[in-house]
């Protein structure tokens, strides 16, 4: 027999031997699953804001299977690739072969690459099947009209990916394992692998990708990444290339990253021939079946020559030491097992590995967490707790279904099975020592884990953060809430490993589990509260302002729920983990229905409290404002009244005066009030709709004396004894009682608004606490009944334009009395006029002090920081950036006011809300913001959350109510995209250039990343309907605002948008941008370039993208000429800037607080050039200096795509 | 009183490993002999309640303990054929933590029964080391620790004195027989000697069959006067096996030194007679599958 025949009949026994394993059948399903998935179109791939072309790009293209194959291969792959050749080499040392195989003529080399090769090919084969069922799904059984995500059959779509991102890292995440296997013989060693890659990679390599990572570090971690997805999405990706691209561009890899995908197979290939090698020496050590590596564990000593050779012992007899039998007690025996799997864990060497792991994936948390722009954030503990949930629970779980299976396969493994099988101590005992065992050991991990926190926080609270470290938000989200899905993971894996008896098989549903479940939570619809039984996502709406306050009471039950669960798992684990072997011949004895139904009564006490709290749940949620009954009731609302008053215009409000009686406690608010409608049309109005939330009942008035509209299903309709005629008014007056949020949630998420005992939150957008004029064609609307985005004509703004924001008609005047408990402070818009304590309640009286558009309410227990005409209410703990975004209010407020218009209220407000809702809104004198936003980020010149978002807040003052932008396309832009501008101007006035480039940098790269290039539109006609609407209405908005100030000059803009403000915002017609074009127009020095500008960046779609090419520099004289060509590979022309420049620009002098300025070595010298879309151009910069580099557009004043690839760096 | 009535065990293939083996006994050792797979460990298993039997019973002082095998546990000393150990704990701390799910206690303490324990078993200076470093006879003796501690009242041991040196399977028989002074040790061996030094009873295992349960005595008796032994040459012994069954033949000088079996006729020339040997008895029965002599066992061992 030849070498390679012996090396065949391993890897045929390998191989056939794999295949068979459930584990295997588990990963076959699952892929099943998702190639089917996929080829319905139920599932699309994304990365952060970039989807490979849009909806409807195709699955069948090669970037779509790229991303799919890459991704699936890491995420699954990965595991099922460590326990099938991971454990090949263990499994035959335990099975004792070794020996009798190496007797043969075998090799050493022959029996190791064979086995590789067999596990290998195992997934191949599996994988092979997973290709050939989507290929199948895709384009035998999907194809047609109804499935545009399908394109033509092109196997090479299919292959590619296969080859250069799939076989590499299977080779990789299958070589590793495989030596880990062959040098510890310890499964967790093996396990280990994948979870710290995965973590790795998910964790960092791929999703770590700050807008102002340096080039060269983001290369290197491309090459780095083994799923090659950074590399995919850095390189194709991110920036989006357009549909046309995606569903028909081949994927040329470059060489360095060929070559990286070279190296990551080599590198797999050489472990197993590490792995053949240590095998080799074991065997010549005579030693098959050892550690020989080991923490705090010894050698495999020879047998003391001391000890054989000992004397006999004294020759007292076993009756000398009187012993006798007492069975232990049911704790006693446990504890006894609790202890020794402890000490064994303990000196295991995966507990050393998983360690740092956690301590990697803690600190990790810490240093890389971003917020806002990119902005770092200020960790608070809980926010600190919270961040790490998800990967914590799922990393644990991940622990504890390998300690577990392995624990009880322990005994059996060790040989010690008989002996302990046959100890008196109950088999619940046993499993509860066991159970107990590992549970310990995670929660010492999550000690571990804990103090790995507690020492980053201190450790930036040294460098300067002010933020300290606090124990107990520790203790509730991983105590209280994580520790739980622990005890129940651990009994699920107990009863799964009691029902198969296979290693194989409990990995295989474990993994599945896990996998399904982090799926469900992030892909598709979340998991509801009872079906999430790792209460993975439970602790992303943390807030300091109030723990648990808004699903508290369902996080409870599902807890509960878990953790009466465990006493049935460990039942049924007890039924059927006999210590007994069963006798294959009576199992059908067993399985008689007389049986069966015996043993289900026997286990239905166990199933009661399951099953109340399961109910509990499932109904609590279904009676809830997400439940199914109120879906229906809001879709009832659209069926009823879609087709009759979409279109219907409401006269004005022209007051609002409301009674609102909070009860934060309890979630419930008494409102009453009445809201005076003016009719400023020239018709007369017959009916007047308005939409109520579901309180009931409602008692309305009209004009003073009680009336009963007509119920539309939440559309009350009044129909006035005469109509409302042109100028005439009426008064509509209501009062009822109200809970929001109203029962249990069905799932895990934040709220918009929100009445809770850490604070409140309402606007008058939608009916959640005040009835709202008219119709609101949103609610209702889902998958199922959503319409394709109206086409507006042309000139649809001429006439009078509805305003895209509040009610609709004028602004009106408004009263708003608010009662809450005395420790709350409640604000609304206006100024205060009234504040009163009674009985332990405060009321306060806001009246509008200048018209408004909408109004909200906001409170909370606060501090407050007064600035000159402004104040800032926030959590007492959260003062760490309130001094800064006071200043930046109070500069806002004076800047804008001489920018723009004059503020013509007498206050302007910020007030803190907890993150149960992640948004910043700016209501008219009352700004509201998360929690996450800008209170607990931290300064960095590089972004500066806390300065932007209150800058962009605070410009709404002016752009969205001062100033109500037009219902319609390129509305929204002069609400939102105005405010970006004004925060770029705000920055450049307050902080100087650097901070002004650096924010401009940041929502440049938004655009660049969050932009659809198929579906993108020109700013006159986006209206926010489509994907990647919102990056062209705020970045791409404000960006091309900022270059319109450099063709007109900053004074003129100023100029021509305070007339333009002057010209609308007290009449009834809200402008668009043609709108504030027209008015600008009068304000340009060169009406034809101002055209020219406009044509191409308002009313066309261009995006420059500068590329540099044979830069060369070389003496001249005294000085330095540098020489190269720029091309726009991108669309648009624009005047460009290139300068040759040398060392740093900016001083660190002068960070937060202070305006930048320029470093004293700091030398530049410049050209410029003009570029159409395609053109390049030969540049010559003479420099009296050496320069180090050449960039394009140095103080960023165009807007374009990759601005970090259009700079080039002298060597050295 | 341990009673064993009509107990079958097949296994899937199928193998019938037991066809019907019957015992009774109740104090005293019990030595259970038999060829490699003649069904001894599957017994030793079943009684120790570890295997479900496909069918029969087995009673421990009235009890079933093959329906419920708890009911053993409590009164159980148990030494498989194959074992082994918590690698990573010390001799000491194994033996502690089996003593206390075996529910053993001593006037000293668990700690210090451990100890002596571990003295009795001569493994006393190895105590401190992890079981993992330990050789396989430490293993096996640390088996037997386990398996005599706290005096319980059946102890079944599995192949015992496998890897013992000769000096500890001195030391094992004498502990061994010092337990079997007032409970029922049932002793499963393929080696004749062991049988032979300890077991006033024996009962031999063959195909899943009891062919024997007498005394070692009875079972030599039944032979008295038919065992001759000779020397004869190599190309002599196929002649010799045709005419006379072969007890034993071991080659010395380059002659086989012969016993045979000559119960109903003169002797082969050369060959004198001998008093026959357990071992003579144990290969004859479980060659010919001979029926159980009737010869009920003393109810206490024999010295």
């Amino acid at each position: 027999m030849t070498s390679f025949a012996r090396w065949a009949v391993v890897a045929r026994r390998e191989l056939s031997s794999a295949l068979r394993r459930p584990s295997y059948w588990f990963l076959f399903g699952i892929l099943v699953l998702v190639a089917w998935g996929f080829s319905q179109g139920n599932v699309t791939i994304s990365s952060g804001d970039a989807t490979a072309g849009g909806e409807r790009s195709h699955i069948t293209s090669v970037f779509a299977q790229s991303m799919l194959q890459s991704v699936l291969i890491t995420a699954m792959g990965a595991w099922f690739l460590a326990i099938g050749a991971g454990l090949v080499l263990i499994r035959d040392a335990e099975q004792r072969v070794g020996e009798v195989l190496h007797s043969t003529r075998l090799t050493v080399r022959e029996y190791v690459w064979g086995s590789f090769a067999g596990a290998v090919v195992a997934f191949l084969v599996i994988w092979s099947l997973f290709l050939g069922a989507s290929m199948g799904f895709n384009h035998l059984l999907a194809t047609g009209a109804d499935s545009p995500q399908i394109g033509p059959f092109v196997p090479g779509n299919y292959l590619v990916p296969a080859l250069l991102l799939g076989l590499p890292q299977i080779v990789f995440f299958a070589g590793v394992p495989f030596f880990l296997g062959a040098w510890t013989r310890r499964p967790i060693v093996v396990f280990a692998f994948p979870v710290a890659t995965l973590l790795v990679i998910l964790g960092f390599l791929i999703s770590w990708s700050p807008s102002w990572l340096d080039p060269a570090i983001n290369r290197a971690l491309m090459l780095a990444d083994p799923s090659g997805f950074r590399w995919l999405n850095e390189t194709f990706l991110k920036l989006d290339r357009g549909l046309d691209f995606y569903n028909t561009a081949p994927l040329p890899p470059d060489t360095g990253f060929l070559l990286s995908r070279i190296a990551l197979a080599g590198a797999g290939l050489l472990a197993v021939e590490a792995a053949a090698r240590n095998t080799a020496r074991r065997l010549l050590r005579g030693d098959t079946d050892s550690l020989v590596i080991g923490f705090r564990r010894g050698r495999r000593e020879a047998p003391s020559p001391v000890a054989q050779a000992a004397p006999g012992s004294s020759g007292r007899t076993l009756g000398e030491l009187a012993m006798r039998t007492d069975p232990p007690g049911f704790l006693t025996a446990a504890a006894a097992i609790g202890r020794a799997e402890v000490r064994e864990l303990t000196v295991r060497a995966g507990m050393y590995l998983f360690v740092p792991l956690i301590l990697y994936q803690s600190v990790s948390q810490a240093l890389f967490a971003l917020g806002p722009f990119d902005s770092p954030l200020l960790l608070t503990s809980g926010a600190m707790a919270a961040r790490q949930f998800n990967t914590l629970s799922l990393l644990v779980c991940v622990l504890l279904l390998f300690y577990t299976v392995e624990s009880l396969m322990k005994e059996r493994a060790q040989r010690f099975a008989e002996i302990y099988r046959t100890t008196p101590v109950g088999t619940g005992a046993m499993l509860l020592g066991k159970t107990a065992g590992n549970v310990v050991v995670a929660a010492g991990i999550l000690a571990v884990a804990l103090i790995a926190s507690g020492a980053v926080i201190t450790v930036r609270q040294l460098l300067g953060d002010p933020v300290g470290f606090e124990l107990w938000p520790f203790l509730a989200a991983w105590g209280g809430v994580m520790l739980p899905t622990f005890l129940f993971w651990t009994a699920f894996v107990t009863a799964a490993f009691a029902l198969f008896r296979n290693r194989y098989a409990v990995y295989g549903l474990g993994l599945a589990m896990l996998i399904y479940t982090v799926y469900r939570m992030n892909v598709g619809d979340a998991l509801s509260w009872v079906a999430n039984w790792i209460a993975w996502n439970s602790m992303i709406f943390w807030s300091d302002m109030g723990a648990f306050s808004l699903d508290g009471r369902a996080l409870l039950l599902n807890r509960l729920l878990y953790l009466s669960l465990i006493p049935l798992l460990l039942a049924l684990a007890l039924k059927w983990l006999g210590r007994q072997e069963f006798d294959a011949t009576r199992i059908l004895h067993r399985l008689r229905p007389r049986a069966v139904l015996r043993s289900g009564v026997r286990l239905l006490p166990f199933a009661l409290a399951p099953a109340a709290l399961a109910s509990a749940l499932f109904f609590g949620s279904r009676a809830g404002d997400q439940g199914p009954d109120a879906e229906e009731a809001r879709k009832d609302y659209w069926r009823r009244n879609v087709a009759t008053w979409t279109d219907f215009r409401m006269p004005s409000v022209s007051h609002v005066d409301l009674d609102v009686d909070l009860e934060p406690s309890s979630r419930a608010a008494s409102v009453s009030g009445a809201y005076t409608f003016v009719n400023h049309r020239d018709h007369p109005y017959p009916e007047l709709p308005i939409t109520a939330g579901p309180w009931d009942p409602i008692a309305w008035t009209l004009d003073g004396e009680p009336y009963e509209p007509e119920d539309h299903a939440g559309l009350f309709v009044f129909t006035p004894v005469a109509p409302l005629a042109p100028g005439g008014s009426l008064t509509v007056g209501f009062e009822y009682e109200l809970q929001y949020p109203r029962g249990l949630s069905t799932r895990v998420g934040g709220r918009g608004q929100f009445i809770l005992d850490s604070g409140v939150v309402l606007t008058a957008f939608a009916p959640t606490f005040a009835p709202v004029p008219g119709y609101l064609p949103g609610i209702g609307v889902d998958e199922d009944n959503r319409y394709d985005p109206r086409e507006y004509p042309d000139d649809f703004f001429e006439g009078e334009t509805e305003p895209a924001l509040g009610w609709g008609g004028r602004p009106f005047t408004t009263r708003i009395r608010i009662t809450v408990p005395e420790e709350y402070t409640a604000n609304s818009v206006g100024r205060l006029a009234s504040e009163e304590l009674r009985e332990g309640r405060r009321t306060v009286v806001w009246e509008s002090d200048h018209p408004v558009r909408l109004f909200n309410i906001v409170a909370g227990r606060y501090a407050v920081k007064e600035g000159r005409g402004t104040a800032i209410y926030h959590h007492p703990e959260h003062d760490y950036n309130v001094e800064e975004m006071s200043a930046a209010l109070d500069a806002a407020r004076v800047h804008y006011s001489e920018w723009f218009h004059p503020f013509p209220w007498e206050l302007l407000k910020l007030s803190e809300f907890p993150a149960y809702a992640g948004y910043a809104q700016g209501f008219p004198t009352n700004i509201t913001f998360s929690e996450g936003i800008g209170f607990l980020t931290k300064s960095d010149p590089r972004s500066h959350a806390a300065f932007a978002v209150v800058a962009h807040e605070a410009a709404h003052q002016w752009w969205a109510n001062i100033l109500t932008p037009g219902r319609g396309p390129g509305g929204n832009m002069l609400s939102e995209g105005m405010s970006h501008y004004a925060t770029i101007l705000l920055h450049e006035e307050v902080h100087g250039d650097r901070y002004r480039i650096e924010f401009a940098k940041r929502i440049e790269d938004s655009y660049g990343d969050g932009r659809f290039v198929n579906s993108e539109r020109s700013l006159v006609k986006t209206d926010g309907s489509r994907r990647g609407d919102n990056t062209v209405i705020y970045d791409k908005g404000g960006w091309v605002m900022w270059m319109l100030q450099q063709e007109m000059g900053r004074e003129n803009l100023l100029a021509g948008l305070r007339a333009f403000i002057d010209a609308y915002h007290a009449g009834s017609d809200s402008p668009v941008i043609q709108d504030m074009l027209a008015v600008l127009r009068e304000f340009a020095p060169d009406p034809e370039a101002f055209d020219a500008f406009t044509a191409q960046w308002f009313f066309d779609v261009v995006a420059p993208e500068y590329r540099l090419s044979g830069v060369t520099k070389e003496r001249a004289g005294r000085g330095w000429i540098v020489r190269g060509t720029v091309e726009n590979a991108g669309t648009g022309r624009m005047t460009i800037g290139v300068a040759a420049a040398a060392n740093e620009r900016w001083s660190d002098a002068g960070d937060a607080g202070t305006r930048t300025v320029v470093s004293p070595s700091y030398r530049d010298a410049r050209t410029s050039v003009e570029l159409d879309a395609g053109e390049s151009a030969e540049f010559e910069i003479e420099a009296d200096f050496d320069p180090e580099r050449v960039l394009v557009d140095p103080d960023v004043l165009v807007l374009q795509l990759r601005r970090e690839a259009a700079v080039f760096d002298f060597p050295e | 009183m341990l009673e064993i009535r009509n107990l079958v065990k097949v296994y899937p293939g199928p193998v019938a490993a037991l066809q019907g083996v019957s015992l009774e006994a109740s104090r005293g050792m019990l030595g259970l002999l038999g060829p490699n797979g003649a069904g001894k460990t599957t017994l030793m298993r079943i009684v120790a309640g570890l295997l479900e039997p496909t069918s029969g019973t087995v009673f421990l002082n009235g009890e079933d303990v093959s329906t419920d095998p708890r009911r053993v546990r409590r009164q159980l000393g148990y030494l498989p054929q194959h074992f082994g150990f918590y690698p990573h704990l010390t001799g000491a701390a194994m033996l502690r933590f089996l003593l206390v799910l075996k529910g053993v206690k001593a006037p000293r303490g668990v700690k210090r029964l451990a100890a002596e324990l571990l003295e009795r078993v001569n493994l006393q200076d190895a105590a401190k080391r992890k079981v993992g470093t330990w050789s396989g006879g430490m293993r096996q003796r640390l088996g037997i620790a386990q398996a005599l501690a706290g005096n319980p009242r059946i102890v079944v041991v599995d192949e015992p004195t496998a890897g013992l040196d000769p000096e500890e399977r001195l030391r094992f028989y004498r502990l061994l027989a010092e337990v079997a002074e007032d409970r029922l040790v049932l002793l499963s061996t393929h080696i004749v000697e062991d049988i032979s030094v300890l077991c006033p009873r024996v009962a031999i295992l063959t195909g899943g069959r009891i062919v024997a349960d007498t005394t070692p005595r009875g079972a030599r008796s039944r032979l008295e006067g038919a065992i001759f032994e000779g020397a004869v040459d190599k190309h002599e012994m196929e002649a010799l096996a045709d005419r006379f069954e072969i007890t034993q033949a071991v080659l010395i000088e380059g002659r086989n030194r012969v016993r045979v079996h000559a119960p109903d006729g003169p002797p082969p020339d050369g060959f004198e007679p001998v008093a026959p040997s357990l071992e003579d008895a144990y290969l004859l029965l479980t060659r010919n599958g001979a029926a159980r002599d009737g010869e009920r066992p003393p109810e206490t061992p024999e010295s």
